[in-house]
């Protein structure tokens, strides 16, 4: 299983490897919730020093099509080891431009099921990351019977909303507020009328709007069940300090570490749905 | 081929009016696999009798299959696609690769990709159209222009939204409701939890008042692009809202209705004269999503009701005494002696009357009409067909 984490920087690629990571994953201008906007510049530096995965999960509308189109291009002739998508439309355009086992599909929300994992076997791609709405039973059931590689976003703040609609820019157009610095700043968060003690990150960028879970992911004890059924752990990185991302790449490393890290910052971590059954509609009875 | 218009319908009722009142297609989620399995009234029998009933008048029922599988989901489902071919549905709309692949297997249906995979360019049109799909329902988040581009280079047919309800969210691609009250969004258990209401913060300090930071979208109402989307030769025109009343739809469906027919006979009115047909039923505030490029303020909802008054709807003609001319109505709101009621009709017909006196089923004479599906009668010399709508225009 190989650890991947997002790079910020050149500066950090040789802290990141004796952390025991495997392979950076680096932004792109098609990618959303960046948390570097001009590393993209730098891939052949950073092709140096380890495996690099590049990142373009923004929803990809007929205006983008021109510019995957050269992103997929560079990653061929970089020789990128992987390009992890958002949107299906990347796969269709890699195979036409000869990168098609390079792509990780990672919607968030689809991958959900084992035939999913059966379909994307049979069109070649590298993998597919499985949907962080699902249960570990249900993680596992598709694990044990894989047929691609297999991916899991299983640390950090996980996304649960996103949207093309600009609503922190529009919030303040609508109280007649001139702000700048909304693009990119990490600082907002939301609380709901009835949850006032649940702070939810929100963030905006060029791609739009996404809305966080208020408790952070961590796996430490669902990784050891699925490590030998998973190609790849996304460690995610945003809104996280670099110290505070620093000890969670080590934490899957090393049990002791684990331990120290929870009793460090357990009130901000929690296990996701692993454990949690959603109900398919209003009222059902489980 | 002229442009299809597409019809919510919540159960059969609502797919008769729906038909009625001019829609070429409806759509239905059965009590399997779809995302309002919760509004849902079709089992199978129902679907069969509304296929039937749709194939009698020439018109098409596409069934939804839109839910993100779990494996768990998976059970039954063969079963069911075989059934739906059985019967002749028209089409089924689906988002997960797993009912694709099995309806390809096992059933020649006709196969629609559903809004729930936001598909926003034609690459992955084309590729789906590989793949043995029909029609791409196009995401919500399209601009006119985008919508154009999409078409001319796409060999699926499109499918757009022009009226209804729209996530916030690129549909597909939100689970709040599944982490604030564990309903998943993506298998019919959507809270709408975008529509509460929230405080934005920066760096610790509160920024909005009073849970003002709202994210709800008005509804979409694409009057002013149906000329557009017509030129551009789009394959069908969807409405949306398979829990609205059986009044909306009959009301929005009718005024699209005109619409279409209006510029395919080369006589468009004024758009507010459609609009103002819409209005009649429309209780929400509507504007005109992604059409005009990235929404604004204008398009979303601050600390406004989204409920705005309308024409009330208060009975359904359910016949017509010849002899002695009298409606037979099945009642939905109050009404009394000396209301003026307006008579709408599904061939688009309206006519207004005097409320003079109102009978029980029994011909005894009531003093206004308060319960709610009773059978009454009321003197009318206009012999107004079974499933006209009866509107209040005022109350004297």
């Amino acid at each position: 299983m190989r650890i991947v984490a997002r790079l910020k920087n050149l500066e950090e690629m040789n802290k990141l490897i004796n952390l025991g990571v495997d392979v950076f994953l680096v932004d792109t201008p098609l990618a959303v919730k960046r948390i570097s906007l001009d590393i993209h510049n730098d891939i052949s530096e950073i092709k140096k020093h380890g495996k690099v995965y590049l990142l373009m999960n923004k929803m990809i509308h007929e205006t983008d099509l021109s510019v995957l189109g050269k992103w997929l291009k560079i990653a061929k002739e970089q020789n990128i080891d992987g390009i992890v998508c958002g949107d299906l439309t990347v796969m269709v355009k890699a195979e036409e431009i000869g990168v098609l086992d390079k792509i990780i599909y990672q919607p968030g929300t689809m991958n959900t099921n084992s035939f999913d994992n059966e379909y994307f076997s049979r069109k070649h791609l590298k993998g597919i990351t499985i949907s962080k709405e699902i249960t570990l039973e249900e993680i596992l059931k598709i694990a044990k019977d894989k047929k691609t590689e297999l991916s899991l976003l299983g640390h950090g703040f996980i996304d649960m909303f996103y949207s093309k609609r600009k609503l922190i820019t529009n919030y303040f157009k609508f109280k007649k507020e001139d702000k700048t610095d909304i693009l990119n700043n990490y600082n907002y968060r939301l609380t709901e009328e009835k949850r006032p003690d649940s702070l939810y990150p929100i963030f905006e960028d060029d791609g739009g709007t996404h809305i966080f879970r208020d408790k952070a992911l961590e796996s430490f004890e669902e990784v050891k069940e699925l490590r030998p059924y998973l190609d790849d752990f996304f460690i995610e990185r945003i809104f996280l300090s670099d110290d505070e991302y620093y000890d969670s790449i080590l934490s899957y490393k090393d049990e002791e570490k684990a331990k120290e890290f929870i009793a460090k910052y357990e009130d901000k971590y929690d296990k996701g749905f692993y454990y949690l059954y959603t109900e398919k509609i209003k009222g059902e009875e489980r | 081929m002229k442009t299809e218009l597409l019809a919510p319908a919540g159960n059969l009722e609502k797919a008769k009016i729906a038909l009625l009142y001019g829609a070429d297609a409806v759509y239905i989620g059965g009590k399997q696999f779809s995302l309002r399995a919760r509004a849902s009234n079709f089992g199978l029998d129902t679907i069969k009798d509304i296929v039937d009933y749709a194939h009698g008048m020439n018109k098409k029922v596409y069934v939804t299959m839109n839910i993100v599988f779990h494996d768990d989901d998976i059970f039954g489902l063969d079963d069911y696609l075989l059934y739906l071919k059985k019967i002749n549905v028209d089409a089924i709309i689906c988002s997960s690769m797993v009912v694709i692949e099995r309806a390809k297997e096992l059933t020649d249906l006709e196969i629609h990709l559903s809004t729930q995979f936001s598909l926003s360019n034609s690459a992955l049109a084309n590729y789906f159209y590989k793949e043995g799909v029909k029609r791409v329902v196009l995401a919500r988040e399209l601009s006119m222009e985008e919508i154009k581009e999409v078409q001319e280079n796409s060999l699926t047919d499109l499918e757009v939204f022009i009226h209804g309800g729209m996530c916030v969210s690129y549909s597909g691609r939100c689970t709040l409701s599944n982490y604030t009250v564990l309903r998943d969004a993506n298998r019919g258990g959507c809270a709408h939890t975008c529509r509460w209401l929230y405080d934005l913060y920066e760096n610790g300090k509160l920024l909005s008042e009073n849970h003002d930071f709202q994210m709800s979208s008005k509804d979409l109402e694409a009057t002013a692009y149906i000329k557009e989307l017509l030129d551009a030769k789009i394959s069908s025109l969807k409405i949306e809202g398979r829990m609205k009343s059986i009044h909306y739809i009959a009301t929005v469906v009718s005024a699209y209705r005109m619409l279409i027919d209006d510029y395919y006979n080369g006589c468009m009115r004024d758009l507010t004269f459609y609009q103002n047909e819409i209005q009649k039923a429309e209780n929400r505030q509507t504007s005109y999503g992604f059409f005009a490029g990235d929404t604004t303020i204008e398009q979303q909802l601050y600390n406004q009701r989204s409920e705005i008054p309308t024409k009330e709807f208060v009975g359904m003609v359910m016949g017509y005494d010849d002899e002695n001319k009298y409606l037979i109505l099945e009642q939905r709101n109050y009404f009394s002696p000396g209301d003026t009621l307006e008579i709408f009709t599904p061939d688009k017909t309206t006519i207004q009357f005097k409320v003079k006196e109102i009978y029980d089923e029994e011909f005894n004479s009531i003093d206004a009409a308060r319960h709610p599906l009773q059978k009454i009668y009321l003197k009318c010399l206009v012999k107004a067909p079974k499933y006209s709508m009866i509107r209040k225009v005022e109350n004297e």
